[in-house]
């Protein structure tokens, strides 16, 4: 066989040199492709995480402005800036109930619809059977 | 195979130069990573390595109710980098000097001095003499921070970033505030300047409330922004957990504007007030006068920063009369209608003539219920007498006097109680009455708290719960027994006959009808250089209600209180009118109903129970 001519092994070899070249050269730009991308990552997660703890400080800053607008002071004076006259109870205006609040409402609704429906006061020994409401 | 365009010259040539190019880089390389490594790693360590520390935020304490008593907010330390300040940026100082709150002169000077030290500092970085100076020796420092405002809310700071001027840093903190001022300020202590825990809650649980601070290993850019993706280490922030008390802070609202009351009234030297719930021992208010705005502790003198409560002993005096009642009917040695002869002042105990307290008012012969309802000192002293020096002090003991009640912010000291050995021949006679005898109102508050639970000395318990930052329970706190100091039985007698006080003994008056306000009065003379002085007194009021199921135990004790027309400060006078306009309150506020006619008959007849 007869060997090749010298040029066409230099042609050959630069050849093989620019295709390593544009080979490293796509390896080191997708090496910085990479680097951009984990930069933009690290950046966008870092501005997140500023974010959340920004938010939190302005919650904590809300929770201190909401409990100090809620102290008794602060309620107190402004109880008397806007002329409210709120006070607490005294035992003496307090009327307890001992009986379902419930119960006595509904007894006296029933009882009102029987007078409007007869026009006659509802009898005192007559009983109704109570029916109520329950949410639960 | 073709020839190609080249010549085998020319291909020698582009051969060489590609060649030559890469040894130029290989040389490069070489002095970059091996030769000149060390002096450049410096360099760039120094330029562009920073440790970012992350400051824990430190927890928040609550009262029973969730309500905050004291939070940290986050301020902002606002200041300059000279070497980044851009002279076109000038025109907006003036409107950064506003926002801070600062005269514009006072803005401008400062950051044109900065600007002169960056300058200068720069300018000796770069003389001949400078650059000789080995890598790692000290160096002239350069300027790259000027401080202009100390705490600046972070709204305002938003606006001085929106204003944009090139080399304006925030530096972030954190800061204690108490958003309820003075309420409860001996109870939660103080955090000072310099972020150190001093007193109270917040040192005593700082363990729990500080959190641990967390830090980047990161590089930054020229413009001082952290480069993320070179953080090599991160440790992560550990916010403090919350920490929840017992207090309630309506109540503790309600008995400091007690104490503004009493303070305005009689000018004492201190006053404290207690409440608490008998059958858990938690301590629902406790406040102290004089007191202090923990947001202003600088201000406060020491004396005022005290929780007297806990750190100050009085005699406790008639108060203490619930010892020696209760030890001789717990040990069956009287019942309520037993009586003992109390006008004579002489006694023969042990084969010794002893000569018996005076009384405030003379009395003839008492029943033990009387001795208790008009606080009888020679009738108290005949009960111990009856039990015995060793038993009585036995049961002093068991009531908690003479030692630390435990109260989980220290600082507690555990009053005098001596042995019957070290006693003279008199102290029999006085102790009952409370006299040579000494404790802390946080002593009496327990021990009269024992008596309204069925006889159960407890710890009091101040903390109820700690939550960690996300709000789940990591330690909850119960009840704890220290002692059973009477049977329940026992207890609910003498609960009985302290509901007589009210209604027709020492403090006559202070009932509320339907709620069984039961206690006792103390006046107790101070000794003075040794001696006891006849115009200063501590007043004290410590009682339950309702009696037959106790919910509130409440104490009012007032040292030195000074009477308009010098009369002496008696409990009754000075302390259960504050007691029982407390209890109308909490009453409304707790939301205790009156005891029907009939239990309370049947509490009578059986001498009641738990």
């Amino acid at each position: 066989m007869k060997p090749p001519p010298a040029n066409a092994l230099v042609n050959q070899l630069v050849a093989h040199t620019l295709g390593l070249l544009v080979f490293g050269g796509s390896l080191g730009l997708g090496a910085v492709w990479m680097r951009q991308e984990i930069f933009s990552t690290a950046n966008r997660n870092r501005v997140l995480e500023s974010r959340i703890a920004d938010t939190q400080r302005r919650l904590d800053e809300l929770n201190a402005e909401v409990a100090t607008a809620l102290n008794p002071d602060s309620l107190l004076a402004r109880n008397a800036g806007m002329q409210l006259a709120l006070v607490a109870p005294r035992e003496v205006q307090v009327v307890r109930v001992p009986e379902s609040p419930e119960l006595l409402l509904a007894a006296k609704r029933n009882r009102e619809i029987f007078t409007v429906e007869t026009g006659r006061p509802a009898p005192e020994d007559v009983t109704f059977h109570v029916v109520t409401a329950s949410y639960h | 195979m073709s020839k190609g365009f080249a010549s085998s010259h020319r291909m020698t040539l582009l051969a060489l130069g590609v060649l030559s190019c890469f040894l130029g880089i290989g040389v490069r390389l070489v002095f970059l990573q091996v030769i000149d490594r060390d002096e450049l790693m410096r360099s760039v360590e120094k330029a562009r390595r920073q440790i970012l520390v992350e400051h824990a935020r430190r927890g928040a304490i609550l009262d029973t109710k969730g309500n905050l008593l004291a939070t940290s907010r986050s301020f902002v330390i606002v200041g300059a980098d000279p070497e980044m300040l851009q002279p076109d940026d000038e025109h907006n100082w003036p409107e950064l000097a506003r926002l801070l709150g600062l005269p514009p002169a006072q803005v401008a000077l400062t950051l044109r001095r900065g600007i002169a030290a960056a300058k200068l500092a720069q300018a000796t970085a770069a003389t001949p003499a400078a650059r000789s100076i080995p890598a790692g020796e000290p160096r002239e420092r350069r300027v790259r921070w000027v401080k202009l405002a100390d705490e600046v809310d972070e709204n305002t700071y938003d606006e001085v970033t929106r204003l944009g001027v090139r080399g304006i840093y925030g530096q972030r903190g954190f800061k204690r505030v108490y958003p309820d001022g003075e309420l409860a300020a001996h109870v939660l202590g103080y955090v000072n300047k310099e972020g150190v825990s001093v007193t109270g809650a917040e040192h005593h649980l700082d363990l729990y409330l500080k959190g641990e601070d967390g830090w980047i290993e990161s590089e930054k850019d020229g413009a001082r922004r952290e480069l993320a993706q070179f953080r090599s280490r991160e440790v992560p922030v550990q916010n403090g957990d919350d920490v929840v008390l017992t207090i309630d802070s309506v109540i503790q609202h309600m008995i400091e504007e007690e104490l503004k009351t009493i303070a305005a009234k009689f000018d004492p030297h201190f006053a404290t007030i207690i409440v608490s719930d008998p059958q858990t021992g938690r301590i629902l208010g406790m406040a102290n006068y004089p007191t202090y705005n923990p947001n202003d502790f600088s201000k406060a003198p020491l004396d005022a920063q005290r929780n007297y409560a806990v750190t100050d002993i009085i005699e406790p005096g008639s108060t203490f009369k619930i010892v020696a009642a209760g030890a001789a009917l717990d040990q069956g040695l009287v019942t309520p209608a037993t009586t003992f002869d109390c006008g004579n002042p002489l006694i023969t105990h042990n084969g010794r003539q002893l000569r018996l307290p005076k009384e405030d008012e003379p009395f003839g012969i008492l029943s033990v219920a009387d001795i208790v309802a008009h606080s009888s000192n020679r009738g108290a002293a005949q009960l111990a007498m009856l039990l015995g020096e060793q038993r009585f002090y036995e049961y002093a003991r068991k009531y908690g006097f003479g030692s630390t009640t435990k109260f989980e912010f220290g600082g507690e000291v555990r009053g005098i109680l001596e042995p019957p050995e070290k006693w003279d021949g008199l102290t029999i006679t006085r102790m009952p009455m409370g006299h040579s005898v000494a404790a802390t109102p946080l002593q009496i508050h327990m021990a009269m708290s024992a008596v309204a639970n069925g006889g159960t000395l407890l710890r009091p318990q101040i903390i109820r719960e700690i939550r960690d930052p996300a709000g789940n329970v990591i330690r909850a706190f119960a009840p704890e027994k220290r002692e059973q100091v009477l049977r329940p039985s026992t207890a609910a007698l003498l609960r009985q006959l302290l509901t007589r006080v009210v209604t027709e003994g020492t403090a006559k008056g202070t009932d509320i009808p339907g709620f069984e306000l039961a206690g006792k009065t103390g006046t107790t003379q101070k000794l003075v250089d040794g001696k006891y002085v006849n115009n200063r007194h501590v007043a004290s009021f410590v009682g339950f209600f309702p009696a037959s199921r106790p919910q509130v135990v409440l104490s009012v004790i007032v040292d030195d209180a000074k009477i308009p027309g010098g009369s002496i400060a008696y409990g009754r006078t000075v302390s259960a009118p504050a007691f029982k306009h407390l209890a109308e309150q909490l009453i409304q506020y707790l939301d205790i109903t009156p005891v029907p006619i009939a239990d309370r008959s049947l509490v009578a007849l059986n001498g009641g129970d738990r």
